[in-house]
């Protein structure tokens, strides 16, 4: 909410800079966002005062005024016709400098020289009127420069107020605030209501309120045989400065009250009231009616409604009706004062996304002890500004409650602070706030909560009050008295640890993406419907179609970080990025934890000394094979089934016979569609079930104390036997042997493939013999087989 | 024997004596077991007894002077030859070195990761809460009903009816508290979401929320927990103020200000001219909450914080657009 330091002074003395109070605002709850200074934007205009008009010579409709500044008296042409003589006046006298830089030259107007120019509000920059000269204050000194006047200066606190503190959205709100920090009492502002005697409001208007849960007090006060004008620029000033427009007396005068004490008021055109009857209920059935702003509204059952003798004139407490609407001829005004239960007017905004300033108030809650004074207020400024007269007395119904009472003990409020605050403090601070103590007893105290505070509902929010005047900066910083216990980690993340672990030591750059896709994303991979990657869960309200459903993997959004990078220049890319993906399972969302890495272009894009091979299936195979080796995992890889994996180029990995993810080339027309043009290597596991596999565990094998032997095998090898089938029957061919290479792979026709084997003994020295005879089984195993043949 | 031959024969040697080899070669051929020199002196007893002493004499001189002749030959070739590999082993040292290939965590990640291990230092242990989550634990089970005027603060993404992405990692501590008894200590780092996408808001972002529950907490407890974990997080010397503030789960409510690290406190854009930064919203559990869970809070009393990881990581790095966390540019990672 903006405050106007100017204003906030009416109410307390504040003996401070407005700086300093926003700090201490701050720290007590009502957080300042900024502070706005504000003045005039222009520059050597001064005070002066008009001793003389006459006529121009040569233009009817314009004027020469005699314009004493103090020091002399200069002749100044001017066109407005709400000049007289007396009147203090800004002048702009050649060199001063106006609103946008503009600045002021000697000019002939119809033939008469005029050294300087009278302005209005909107050349100074004080408002959007330009309707005529500005009309100075009385008490402006003549001589003086404008900007230097304290009523166009002031500060402006920026203040957040917190969404359970409704009474804080008035100045007055504000000042009992600055009241309670500066121990002082926020003042009221005082004034003379003079009322037409024998004029009484129950002779103009019936007043029925059939619902008081809905409406528990509501006020009308009547004003006849005004003039709508516009407001004076003190009104007006007071209402820009705290961001609303000023529009005419009746309206600026319901807008500044509300601002001044808090309370939402609404002006009826009495006349249009038909029936002279207001009527509050709620509505019975769908209906539909005419705001104010020209919407149709179409209100349902339990809806607040102000009706006349035919119908509905307002949505209580949220906006009026076009029917009952004040306008430029109105006359008569019937004011309405009124408190509406929160709920009500909470339900009915939110169902019709109306935000007014006033169902701001009143969905927040307002102080019902305020009503009838507010409305006296606004009904004497309604006098002040438009003339006109008073009728006696108001229209009322009141539903009164009795206040909450709360019981508290000292002990409680210290315990809970962790403080030693004294019993002469506590209630020092609590009637600082107008919370009264009704009885002091030896443990504690019993609190009445004055009906503005709606958020006091149980002794911790009065421990709020305390701590936070007593101030947070007073409250110790101490350590838990419980005793710290070891903690464990659990297994997930200490699985996360080995991945992120496992992906920086393998050169991957991590990245983190929206948990969002698109359905585009389902179709690009051409995931099969029956597929449970195409059983997305997606959102009701997102902000945007690309972003509009839940991933089921992480592909697609790695994709687009490559695609991404690649636009930008970089083509050689290891990344990875682990997450949560969402399925929807029989229609109930369930989620789980993915890992998803890529590889692109080559390891480095050159060496002066090395050449780079493009990466191929064997280096994301490769870092496959090191991530389950960290997991102490084995598995298996299966030719794919996956549709978006290159059909030569990709696998399924199984573990335990569980499929567990996919690695391999996308295929080219995917990687298209990401307008991607260089093959992609990919790799997507499951998370949740390598947590259920992995082995972490290590448990230390002896060194062996007797050498090793390698030997070296050729053989020819027809393609459609798998490579990875022969090194599994060669390790499988002896205990001894502990390890199984390919060193070399180059085609003549045929395919040759030279493996190498270690054998290793942990009992003795292998004697030649014995790995001769392993090298005899082994080249007979695969011999044996259709297809293979020794290379000499 | 004839001396003189032998002179001529040795000078004939070491005169073709050109490389280090050659110095071997002639070493053996002039003083081997089957050399020149074994020859004569073999040959001596074949002489005169009156003979042989000189002739011994003559020859061992001979054999000596070539010997050290050789040695000297020997020592100035190796000496030429270390040379020359000496000189075979130049490289250009300022040649460009080869790049070993370095991956990052994302600064999240980092982030995220060095709070974990903060308050895990502090005793606290890690809890998880699901993303989906129903619109209970996201806000009535937090004291957050429908109608509450606190659910505008937050704009929520729907999944259907009652099932929203949760706003906030908070549910977590209503998990928490429904599964098991005090005492607790938990954080709850995660992923959350809100319906908003500018300058300063992305619509995922992540949370570290905590969770202390036990007999006599206090709110002086909360503050030393958290005066703890900033000066750990930014060093020893960061200003920190403790201001009121509001949640609905939380009674009193704290927020949390650290000394503006960008302009050290004079004012700048990031802290808005304050000179502070807000960095945790924190509080003492609200009884509501405590009821709604079933815990009796004449035992126990507890606190709970929440903080934004990338807006720690935003002052960690000095990053002024959140947006760059989610851009994944390798530029960007690459600095971290
Ligand atoms: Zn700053």
């Amino acid at each position: 909410m903006k405050v106007p330091f100017e204003w906030l002074s009416e109410f307390v003395v504040i003996d401070m800079d407005p700086q300093d109070l926003a700090l201490k605002l701050t720290m007590c709850g009502l957080e300042v966002e900024g502070t706005e200074k504000k003045a005039p934007s222009c520059n050597g205009v001064v005070v002066g005062k008009i001793t003389a008009i006459d006529k121009h010579p040569n233009a009817e409709n314009l004027v020469l005024c005699m314009i004493d500044t103090g020091r002399e008296s200069l002749p100044i042409v001017c066109g407005a016709k709400n000049v007289a003589v007396g009147d203090k006046v800004p002048l702009a006298a050649v060199g001063a400098q106006l609103k946008d830089g503009f600045v002021v030259e000697k000019k002939k107007i119809r033939g008469i020289e005029s050294p300087g120019m009278l302005c209005s509000e909107k050349e100074l920059g004080l408002s959007d009127d330009h309707s005529g000269i500005f009309i100075l204050p009385d008490e402006c000194r003549v001589g003086r420069l404008l900007h230097e006047e304290p009523f166009v200066q002031d500060v402006i606190l920026d203040i957040n107020i917190p969404p359970n503190r409704g009474d804080c959205l008035s100045i007055y709100g504000i000042a009992r605030e600055v009241g309670s920090i500066l121990d002082q009492r926020a003042k009221l502002p005082i004034f003379n209501l003079e009322t037409e005697a024998n004029k009484k409001g129950k002779d103009f208007v019936s007043l029925k309120v059939l619902n008081t849960d809905a409406c528990p007090r509501y006020v009308l006060r009547m004003i006849n045989g005004i003039s709508i004008k516009t407001s004076p620029f003190w009104i007006r000033n007071r209402i820009i400065k705290c961001g609303m427009r000023p529009i005419n007396t009746i309206v600026d005068v319901t807008n500044y009250v509300m601002l001044e004490l808090g309370q939402p008021l609404h002006a009826f055109d009495y006349q249009r009231i038909r029936g002279k009857r207001i009527e509050v209920r709620l509505a019975e059935q769908e209906t539909t009616f005419r705001t104010l702003d020209g919407n149709e509204r179409k209100l349902l059952q339990g809806d607040i409604l102000i009706c006349d003798g035919e119908g509905p004139v307002a949505l209580a407490g949220i906006m009026g009706g076009e029917n009952s609407e004040i306008s430029e001829t109105t006359q008569d005004v019937a004011l309405e004062s009124a408190y509406f239960n929160p709920l009500y007017i909470r339900k009915t905004t939110r169902r019709l996304g109306i935000k007014s300033e006033a169902s701001l108030r009143f969905e927040k809650g307002i102080d019902i002890d305020n009503v009838g004074f507010a409305a006296e207020r606004a009904i004497f400024l309604m006098n002040r500004l438009s003339g006109g007269a008073i009728i006696k007395g108001e229209r009322e119904v009141y539903e009164k409650k009795e206040l909450k009472t709360l019981f508290i003990t000292y002990s409680h409020i210290n315990g809970l602070l962790g403080t030693h605050i004294s019993q002469q403090d506590i209630t020092k601070i609590l009637r600082s706030l107008d919370l009264h103590i009704k009885k002091e007893g030896e443990e504690g105290l019993f609190i009445t909560i004055p009906n503005f505070r709606h958020d006091i509902n149980e002794p911790a929010d009065i421990i709020e009050e305390i701590s936070r005047l007593y101030g947070y900066d007073r409250i110790p910083a101490t350590r838990p008295i419980s005793p710290l216990s070891a903690q464990k980690r659990n297994a997930r993340e200490i699985a996360l640890g080995t991945v992120k672990e496992f992906f920086k030591g393998a050169g991957f750059f991590e990245l983190i993406n929206f948990a969002f896709f698109s359905e585009k994303d389902i179709e690009y991979f051409l995931i099969p419907p029956s597929d449970e990657r195409a059983a997305f869960v997606g959102i009701a309200n997102p902000i945007s179609r690309e972003y509009a459903v839940m991933r089921t993997f992480i592909a697609p959004g790695v994709l687009k970080s490559i695609a991404y990078n690649i636009n930008r220049g970089a083509k050689n890319l290891r990344l990875f990025e682990k997450g949560k993906v969402f399925f929807s399972k029989e229609g109930a969302p369930c989620e789980r934890f993915a890992v998803c890495f890529a590889i692109t272009g080559r390891e480095a894009e050159f060496f002066w000394r090395d050449k780079y091979n493009d990466y191929d299936f064997f280096d994301i195979k490769g870092i496959m094979e090191g991530l389950m080796g960290a997991f102490g995992i084995t598995f298996f890889p299966q030719k794919t089934s996956e549709p978006f994996l290159n059909p030569q180029r990709g696998v399924d990995i199984f573990v335990d016979g569980t499929k567990i993810g996919w690695i391999g080339e996308l295929r080219e027309e995917i990687v298209k569609s990401y307008e991607i043009e260089q093959s992609i290597y990919c790799a997507e596991l499951q998370f949740d079930i390598i947590l259920q596999k992995m082995k972490l565990e290590v448990q230390y094998h002896p060194i062996p104390r007797f050498p090793q032997v390698t030997r070296d095998f050729s053989f020819f090898i027809d393609d459609s036997i798998p490579v990875g089938m022969l090194m599994d029957k060669i390790r499988g061919a002896s205990p001894l042997i502990t390890s199984v290479g390919i060193f070399d792979m180059f085609r003549k026709e045929k395919r040759s493939v030279s493996f190498r084997v270690v054998f290793q003994s942990y009992e003795d020295t292998l004697k030649d013999e014995t790995v001769n005879r392993l090298q005899e089984i082994i080249i007979k195993e695969l011999t044996n087989i259709n297809g293979i043949s020794l290379r000499a | 024997m004839d001396i003189d031959v032998l002179q001529e024969r040795v000078n004939k040697e070491l005169s073709s004596i050109k490389t280090i080899d050659d110095v071997r070669k002639v070493r053996i051929s002039l003083l081997g077991r089957k050399g020149v020199f074994s020859e004569y002196i073999d040959n001596i007893k074949l002489l005169d007894k009156g003979k042989r002493r000189e002739a011994g004499q003559e020859i061992n001189t001979l054999k000596l002077r070539t010997e050290n002749r050789l040695q000297e030959l020997e020592d100035s070739y190796a000496a030429e030859e270390k040379k020359k590999k000496d000189a075979a082993s130049w490289i250009d040292i300022t040649m460009p070195g080869k790049a070993p290939l370095v991956g990052k965590k994302h600064p999240i990640t980092q982030t995220l990761d060095e709070m974990v291990r903060i308050f895990t230092s502090l005793g606290f242990s890690v809890a998880e809460g699901p993303d989906i989550e129903l619109d209970y634990y996201n806000f009535e089970a937090l004291n957050i009903p429908a109608d509450h005027p606190a659910r505008d603060m937050q704009d929520t993404f729907y999944i259907q009816d009652g099932v929203v992405l949760r706003t906030h990692t908070s549910p977590v501590q209503i998990r928490v508290m429904e599964s098991q008894l005090p005492p607790l200590r938990i954080i709850a780092p995660g992923t959350v979401y809100r319906c908003d996408n500018d300058i300063s808001h992305t619509p995922m972002f992540h949370q570290v929320e905590g969770l202390m529950v036990d007999k006599n907490v206090r709110f002086s407890d909360l503050k030393g927990i958290l005066s703890m974990f900033v000066q750990d997080m930014f060093g020893k010397d960061t200003p920190l103020r403790f201001r009121p503030s509001y949640f609905p789960f939380t009674e009193p409510s704290a927020e949390v200000d650290i000394g503006c690290v960008i302009c050290g406190g004079t004012g700048c854009r990031v802290c808005k001219d304050t000179g502070w930064i807000e960095i945790v919203g924190s509080g003492m559990v609200h009884p509501q909450v405590f009821r709604n869970v079933g815990y009796d809070q004449e035992e126990v009393t507890g606190f709970a914080f929440g903080m934004g990881v990338e807006r720690i990581a935003m002052i960690r790095y000095g990053i002024d657009d959140i947006r760059q966390f989610y851009y994944n540019d390798i530029r960007f990672l690459s600095q971290f």
